[in-house]
């Protein structure tokens, strides 16, 4: 963090930016680290006794459960480092998306966002074209579809099926501010970030 | 179209009449299908002299940061491609491996067989300096519906000329990383060309496919690979996969997004093997040495 702030002194910034809860397995954390947030009153919460479960499924948990003082009504969970890495953690924490399929949790990198579109309702996804797009897709994660439907697509579905080994709807292009979906089954949405 | 070559050696030692009780065993279940080997030779410095037939490497960059093994690959492979903007990453980074070394020099040494795709990526002055080294350039700019590794993939399969392609393995590399729309799309072409060896490779991982059609042992070049690894029903749920060799091994497990994945497993042994009712993804992760 300190190094998006080259003007201030690091301490400074590590102290404006103080997380509310650190929790997981707490076999990465570096021990000056959770020494120097612990001092400042972060709540350590650790889980290191449960292995089934991945760093961002226990988070996930933890806001559903326990966050106190959070408006969970209409809560949307943004989740950076996601991406890129090991595959198989990659791979594990779209799963935890597809678990969690009736939250709100967006995966953000440097170049892309992604979140589930769970079949149960139609979606408008408002592209906000200062910030996001062009490039874009809607991937069936998991299961094939034999049934999507978009607009405001270069190359909208029709009742088209997907599934992977057959069509997967990649390299799209988004071409009206407004982008529907309705599909049989969940899909990701992902749409590329610009670079400002 | 390709065709995996099946082991008939070892079908021959396991000529057993299989009693009802037994069918349940992992092992004796193998007779029915053909078994597949899988072995990350092209990330050891030398391919080790093997019983199997040893396979022909090509070698395909596309456009994200090299690998640091990057070198090793294109060592062990016969043919070299480059797809659009691979060819900007070969020309920028491949002489970074190479500091005491003259940039033209390592240039040249590692100049590709081909530059294939859109070509709306590659930078003019790569393009000039390859093409003058006799590089073949393939301009695809008209096909829009594939990727630019769907594309080299055909020209591999189709056309590459002077390639035994009897036990091809294509080693990608720039695959991952990057927009996930066009990492999503480099998965699906591995699963559309599910009859071909395909490896995808990032500084961090290593994922090809394992068809449902086979039988897999995977043995592993733990010098160089593993612990970490997973199993990845990428397309389509799974009702029964089975595997050993695995700290989490699977027994007749269904797994499917939304539900169980196994990722964050652990190689346990040098040969883990995989028997699945679908295609899944086998991931491990590479050493950082």
């Amino acid at each position: 963090m300190p190094l998006f702030f080259p003007q201030e002194g690091a301490s400074d910034v590590r102290r404006r930016y103080k997380p509310d809860v650190i929790k997981g397995d707490m076999d990465s954390i570096r021990r000056e680290v959770l020494e120097f947030y612990a001092s400042l009153g972060t709540e350590i919460v650790d889980k290191s006794h449960d292995q089934d479960t991945t760093d961002l499924h226990k988070c996930v948990t933890y806001i559903r459960d326990s966050a106190s003082g959070l408006d969970k009504s209409n809560l949307c969970i943004l989740v950076v480092g996601a991406l890129g890495g090991r595959f198989d953690h990659e791979m594990g924490n779209l799963n935890v998306i597809c678990r969690f399929s009736y939250m709100r949790i967006v995966l953000l990198s440097n170049d892309s966002l992604i979140h589930l579109l769970p079949r149960t309702y139609c979606h408008e996804i408002h592209i906000q074209t200062s910030v996001e797009g062009p490039h874009c897709g809607l991937i069936p994660i998991g299961t094939p579809s034999k049934s999507s439907t978009t607009t405001g697509l270069q190359w909208d579905l029709n009742n088209t099926a997907m599934e992977f080994g057959g069509l997967v709807s990649t390299s799209n292009i988004v071409k009206e501010e407004k982008v529907t979906v309705q599909s049989d089954c969940d899909l990701l949405w992902t749409i590329s970030i610009k670079k400002l | 179209m390709l065709r995996l070559q099946s082991i008939k050696l070892a079908k021959a030692k396991h000529l057993t009449v299989p009693s009802p009780s037994s069918l349940r065993l992992v092992k004796k279940r193998m007779i029915a299908m053909d078994l597949m080997h899988h072995s990350s030779c092209f990330l050891l410095p030398t391919i080790p002299l093997q019983r199997r037939p040893s396979l022909t490497y090509a070698l395909l960059v596309l456009n994200q940061n090299l690998p640091r093994f990057t070198p090793l690959l294109w060592n062990h492979a016969q043919l070299h491609l480059c797809a659009d903007g691979g060819a900007n990453r070969l020309y920028d980074e491949m002489p970074l491996f190479f500091p005491q070394e003259g940039a033209s020099d390592v240039r040249r040494r590692y100049k590709p067989d081909v530059i294939k795709g859109d070509m709306d990526s590659i930078r003019r002055e790569v393009l000039e300096f390859y093409a003058s080294l006799g590089t073949e350039i393939v301009d695809k700019s008209h096909d829009q519906d594939t990727t630019d590794l769907h594309k080299c993939v055909t020209y591999i399969r189709d056309s590459a000329s002077g390639l035994d392609k009897s036990n091809l393995c294509i080693l990608v590399v720039g695959a991952l990383g990057g927009r996930f729309d066009h990492e999503m799309g480099n998965l699906n072409v591995i699963c559309r060309f599910s009859y071909m060896r395909i490896v995808l490779l990032s500084n961090d991982s290593l994922i090809h496919l394992l068809p449902r059609t086979y039988c897999h042992e995977i043995h592993i070049q733990t010098s160089v690979e593993g612990p970490h690894c997973g199993l990845i029903p990428i397309g389509t749920p799974s009702k029964s996969s089975t595997t050993t060799g695995l700290q989490w091994d699977l027994n007749n497990t269904a797994m499917e997004f939304g539900g169980l994945v196994s990722t964050s497993n652990i190689v346990k042994e040098e040969k883990v093997t995989v028997q699945s009712d679908c295609d899944l993804l086998w991931t491990i992760s590479i050493k950082k040495l």
